[in-house]
């Protein structure tokens, strides 16, 4: 175990997957940005409204399954970046039904008729689940490979993973 | 490895207490020194300015020939491991032993090879992905060892590392510590206030009191011949027995005693004809003889030995190990002889030795 490739491998049997675990935390943190940024939204209508709850809603079981998985991916289990690039894809689709939708539409607010989201607020939104999702993808690819490269180191070395 | 000269190092505190006096110690490469003494006696306190946690008042400190006295602790190339571990609770062992090496921002395929060595000395790598709690108190304290080795320091300095735990343990991380001693060839400084820690791994001692150092030697010399009143009563257990006498022509007189001299004992204590001294005699030297009758008055079975307390004369205690098992009951009369003597100035303390010298 003299080359400098299977000092890395084995140094994984003892240390975490601090970077797949730090992007997961990141996403959580942009995440909690775009959920702040849709606040300044002008909802006038109950559709809003709902859709926003129902955005709300989503980002408690966001936040919740991102931290599980960010635990998880620390401790290299593979399966915990399948939940990841779900969960990447699942920012990216949000995209679609909130800013998108708000930022198409108007409603009238004391008899004027206003943007529900303007462009502004709609970048910044796009942006933020953007990233959340990027992160969540990096994330997932190096947990993944670690994960796998750890296998791989363990059953060499004849230890149980 | 490492040369440590410690010359003429007083401690005084801002209330203008003093602590340690004018402390002279030259460590040679790959020595063991233990710094014994009671508590209070100043043996952490010079260590902990070795170490470059306190700072020192006056002196110097050389290593290497190297004036360190006013080099910050971290640039000391010093490890130092105390009594209660100091590791980290959240971290794993692993970890733990990395972590010096991390903030000094080592490569960390060097810091993994360093770690898994230093574990594999001391029988932790089962153990490297567990926490601190998880593991018993002399895996902690070899872990802390550990922490220090993977320095791969000039000095190791322990500060009474044994004191948290069990007797048993106790005995068995000690057997380590001069396992790993011997392994590492490093030098090391060790403080404990145990004089069966100092004689087991000590190559030499410094046997302090009150600041002072009584006696600097090797654990037999300490034991066999010890400076003075303080060295013969703090090392060696039970403690040596102490009584007034009265140098006689050819023999020794005191309460309910008299004892015959040597021919060699007569020349020592020649300047004293006459004079009031102060006999030492180790437990382990009273003998059953016909010099003097012990009245016991407690009777410890110690399994090879028995320890026998009781007096002679009125007031004079002693204690002796007796090889073998006896069932003296109090009040018994025991016959007795010292088998050797050692002999201290009233006035001084100072033993008194061949050449006249006090």
């Amino acid at each position: 175990m003299n080359d400098e490739k299977t000092v890395r491998l084995d140094r994984m049997r003892y240390t975490k997957n601090s970077m797949a675990s730090g992007l997961a935390l990141l996403s959580i943190l942009f995440d909690v940005i775009f959920f702040i940024s849709i606040y300044e939204s002008n909802v006038g209508s109950w559709y809003y409204n709902i859709l926003m709850g129902a955005s709300i809603l989503y980002n408690l079981i966001f936040l919740l399954a991102a931290f599980l998985c960010s635990e998880g991916i620390k401790n290299y289990k593979i399966g915990y970046a399948y939940v990841m690039i779900a969960l990447g894809l699942g920012q990216l689709a949000r995209i679609f039904i909130y800013p998108v939708k708000a930022h198409a539409a108007t409603v009238t607010i004391q008899e004027q008729a206003v943007t529900v989201m303007e462009t502004a607020q709609f970048t910044r939104c796009v942006a933020y689940l953007v990233l959340s999702a990027v992160c969540l993808f990096i994330g997932a690819y190096v947990g993944m490979t670690r994960s796998r490269q750890l296998k791989a180191h363990l059953e060499a070395l004849g230890v149980a993973a | 490895m490492a040369q440590l000269n410690v010359q003429h190092v007083d401690k005084i505190y801002d209330n203008n207490v003093q602590a340690v006096f004018d402390f002279n110690l030259d460590v040679k490469d790959g020595e063991l020194i233990v710094l014994v003494g009671p508590s209070g006696c100043g043996k952490s306190t010079t260590l902990r300015m070795i170490a470059g946690l306190e700072d020192i008042s006056a002196g110097h400190l050389l290593l290497d020939g190297k004036d360190i006295t006013q080099t910050p602790a971290k640039d000391r190339d010093m490890a130092m491991v105390f009594q209660n571990y100091a590791l980290y609770g959240h971290m794993t062992i692993y970890e733990n032993m990395a972590f010096s090496l991390t903030l000094r921002k080592e490569n960390p395929n060097v810091i993994h090879k360093k770690v898994l060595a230093a574990a594999e000395i001391l029988g932790l790598t089962s153990q490297l992905n567990k926490k601190p709690s998880q593991l018993s108190g002399g895996q902690r304290q070899r872990v802390a060892m550990g922490r220090s080795i993977v320095r791969n320091p000039k000095v190791f300095l322990f500060d009474e590392p044994l004191s948290n735990l069990d007797a048993k343990l106790r005995g068995a991380t000690r057997r380590e510590i001069l396992l790993l001693h011997k392994r590492l060839q490093a030098t090391m400084l060790y403080v404990t206030h145990d004089q069966t820690e100092a004689l087991t791994l000590a190559d030499r001692i410094v046997c302090m009191s009150m600041g002072h150092v009584q006696q600097v030697g090797t654990p037999l010399e300490l034991y066999d011949d010890p400076a003075n009143r303080f060295v013969a009563s703090f090392i060696g257990l039970p403690p040596m027995n102490f009584f007034d006498a009265t140098v006689r022509e050819g023999f020794l007189e005191g309460c309910g005693f008299k004892v015959r001299l040597s021919e060699e004992e007569k020349g020592i204590l020649l300047p004293y004809a006459g004079k009031e001294i102060e006999l030492g005699v180790r437990p382990e030297d009273v003998q059953e003889g016909t010099e003097t009758a012990l009245n016991v008055f407690s009777n410890e079975n110690l399994g090879m030995n028995t320890l026998v307390h009781g007096h002679i004369g009125d007031n004079n205690r002693i204690s002796a190990k007796l090889r073998g098992w006896y069932d003296y009951k109090a009040g018994d009369n025991v016959n007795v002889a010292f088998a050797r003597k050692h002999f201290f100035d009233k006035a001084s303390g100072e033993a008194i030795r061949k050449g006249g010298k006090a």
